[in-house]
């Protein structure tokens, strides 16, 4: 018997062996590091010369689920094999940074945060796209690539057109009075959350996971009262009237609802538990009969109030890290990913371009019509703030922010608490 | 004189065996552990940025960190917060833990099958056990909210409510490891005397003053060793806080583990981060102190 199951084990492990190692094409694993490989020896620049292999390390998703897509073509034109590596975004940030003080980098293209951007390119951690012969064409929404440049210098290139939007159940609204296009203010988000929280549903959802999800869900809402984190300078400004006025707002909005992690959200927000939330195109795709859709905050805070551009961008561009040892074939790649026609054939797959080709196509838009309100909302972002403590002032905010939410500070005590703490880290 | 120097000659080629013998282990030890300790110490007292340090070598700042650190409320929070976690979570483990080992230990049948069932959690990794937890008090499609909802009792958001986030992380820390304790204790209940129960219950002890006269004086070093291993372990707490609640609500669950990712890993400033640390190794030994001394002694 014994002899029959130690038969039984080493013929089970013989064949798993087998298995890992005898992948040789198809495409990419779903997590963690996966790869997909060309034809050695197809068609390509090299011949019949051994692959290339290119790392590339992105955002785990639909963000990095549409560029896996795209490899197989790239691969086989180009004799090499591209492996993927999928993180979560703190991940993502902390695998780069630590690869960059390497000489000799492991990756080739990598997938950057807007808001990463100022910390990267001050440390030399992104290779100067311009210098490498690539540039932008007129097609991508100029506003999306305000952070792209330093000076007149390219580092990256907006692949993703993540803005934040607003999330509602469409049932909900409709029990509140409202249809999609007569939510014209923050008014109107209130009215509407108070009243689902009347008929027993939760109003407003918010993420209070973390400090990053509690400030970037707030930032919206703080465009909306025409305040902001940071002046001109880079100087604090989270201790202001606007600011005042849009966490008391806040507070009011989130007393309907409450804190949820994003897939809580998605799933309240779906099937009518909860009436709203701020969330991010790549979460979710409506359909003519899905529950859910998302429309762009008007940027009012009440009706007949001054309209600002209240569209946070999340937008995940892509870049070659300075230390690739095939730069060259990072920037073809880039180039690739980033052509017109390759990014709209991303669409069906969930794929946000940050192009008017894409975004206002006929075709796209009859299947896609959500992808109009993305494109208004990609024309009138706003990036958070370039800044290379960003990380170190969103763990500051968030924990003060989390402070008021919780009552353990008033809005004034906290938001004091926060500008010292700000001013003393930016110095 | 000859024959006193042969014995000692003989002792010392002994002692210079072993020491040859146990040299690898201590060469091991000293670049897997001093090494990072000295390295992380001498980084504590620099500003070093893990990016920043590409363009700037990192500046020495004597007790700068440590200032900044003793200074800021949020990181006395977090050691108050961990060790509350700590004291608590070794109470309610030791507890659970010893009363699994002593009803395992009396079973006549099914010891084993008992013991790989109690055994599960255990083995099971922190972030499926996470992961389980947060769907299973999920405030939406959760099943602890559904079946109090059924009982008409009242339900919480249970990670982002202030009343509950640290209780829960407590219950889902004792329900892990709780199992490690009982496994070492149920060793240790197995290698007690039959003999010494057969003479306490002819001098007429029932079976409480068997357990206090008896039992526990036996198990002694287990349990102590038990409280050190999970005092320790319980004092590094992180991975389930980060993924259940990241320190949050309003720092209510923010142990130091946490604390130090948030402000210092997080954002790669490693120095701040490595003061941090020195600060956590040291109050782990004051903490354990007492045990080591009685394991040492």
């Amino acid at each position: 018997m014994k002899k029959l199951l130690a038969l039984l084990l080493a013929l089970v492990m013989a064949l798993s062996l087998a298995a890992c190692g005898g992948k040789s094409g198809g495409d990419a694993g779903s997590s963690g590091g996966s790869s997909t490989s060309g034809d050695s020896g197809s068609s390509g620049d090299s011949g019949s010369a051994a692959p290339t292999k290119l790392t590339l390390i992105l955002r785990a998703g639909t963000y990095a689920d549409v560029i896996k897509e795209c490899l197989p073509a790239f691969e086989a034109e180009n004799n090499v094999t591209c492996e993927v590596q999928e993180l979560s975004e703190s991940d993502l940030y902390s695998g780069i940074a630590l690869d960059a003080i390497n000489k000799d980098g492991t990756y080739d293209l990598c997938m950057v945060d807007g808001s990463w951007m100022a910390e990267f390119t001050e440390n030399g951690v992104l290779a100067n796209l311009t210098e490498l012969g690539y540039s932008l064409d007129d097609d991508v929404i100029p506003a999306t690539t305000a952070i792209c440049y330093v000076g007149d210098q390219l580092y990256l290139a907006p692949y993703y057109g993540n803005v934040t939007v607003l999330m509602y159940n469409k049932a909900n609204v409709e029990a509140a009075g409202y249809s999609a296009d007569q939510i014209k203010s923050l008014d109107d988000l209130l009215a509407i959350c108070k009243n689902a929280q009347e008929n027993g549903k939760k109003g407003f959802i918010y993420r209070g996971d973390n400090q990053n999800n509690l400030v970037v869900d707030f930032l919206p809402i703080l465009l909306s009262f025409g305040g902001w984190v940071i002046d001109e300078n880079n100087k604090p400004t989270v201790n202001t009237d606007e600011f005042k006025a849009a966490m008391n707002y806040y507070l009011e909005l989130i007393a309907t609802g409450e804190a949820q992690v994003k897939d809580d959200l998605i799933a309240s927000v779906d099937t009518g538990a909860g009436t709203m939330g701020v969330g991010w195109p790549g979460w979710y795709t409506p359909t003519a009969d899905s529950t859910a859709d998302y429309i762009a905050l008007s940027g009012a805070a009440s009706a007949g109030a001054k309209a600002y551009n209240s569209n946070v961008y999340g937008i995940w561009t892509i870049g070659v890290p300075n230390n690739s040892q095939h730069k060259d074939l990072g920037v073809k790649l880039l180039s690739y990913l980033m052509d017109a026609e390759v990014q709209k054939a991303t669409v069906p797959s969930g794929g946000v371009p940050c192009r008017y080709s894409s975004l206002q196509d006929a075709d796209v838009l009859a299947t896609y019509p959500q992808y109009e309100v993305v494109c208004q909302a990609l024309e009138s972002g706003m990036y958070r703030p370039v800044i290379a403590e960003w990380t170190q002032f969103y763990t500051t905010l968030g924990t003060e922010m989390d402070n008021i939410v919780n009552g353990v500070k008033t809005v004034d005590q906290g938001l004091a608490d926060a500008q010292a703490n700000l001013e003393q880290l930016m110095g | 004189m000859k024959k006193n120097r042969l014995p000692h000659t003989a002792e010392s080629s002994a002692r210079r065996f072993g020491m040859g013998m146990i040299s690898p282990t201590i060469l091991v030890l000293l670049v897997m552990t001093a090494y990072p300790l000295l390295f992380t110490l001498f980084y504590s007292f620099t500003d070093y940025n893990l990016l920043r340090n590409l363009q700037k070598p990192a500046s020495f700042i004597a007790l700068g960190n440590y200032t900044k650190l003793l200074s800021d409320a949020y990181f006395r929070q977090a050691i108050l917060n961990t060790v509350k976690f700590t004291i608590l979570a070794v109470i309610f483990e030791m507890l659970i833990g010893f009363a699994m080992a002593l009803l395992v230990n009396s079973l006549t049948r099914g010891q084993k099958v008992m013991r790989t069932l109690l055994l599960l959690p255990y083995l099971l990794p922190t972030v499926t056990v996470a992961l389980s937890w947060r769907m299973m008090l999920s405030p939406n499609y959760g099943i602890v909210n559904q079946v109090l909802e059924t009982l008409s009792l009242p339900v919480f958001n249970w990670f982002s409510d202030m009343r509950t986030a640290f209780g829960m992380l407590l219950l889902i820390d004792v329900w892990q490891s709780a199992p490690f304790v009982f496994l070492l204790l149920y060793a240790a209940l197995q290698a007690v005397p039959q003999t010494q129960y057969e003479a306490a219950r002819i001098d007429g002890a029932n079976a409480i003053k068997s357990l206090f006269y008896v039992t526990i004086p036996n198990i002694k070093n287990s349990l102590a060793l038990c409280a050190l291993l999970r005092t320790i372990d319980s004092f590094r707490l992180f991975d389930k806080v980060n993924l259940l609640t990241g320190g949050g609500p309003a720092n209510t669950t923010s142990t130091i583990t946490q604390y130090l990712y948030n402000y210092g890993i997080k954002s790669l400033d490693f120095g701040f981060g490595s003061a941090g640390a020195i600060v956590m190794t040291v109050l782990v030994l004051l903490l354990s102190s007492l045990y080591i001394k009685r394991a040492m002694g």
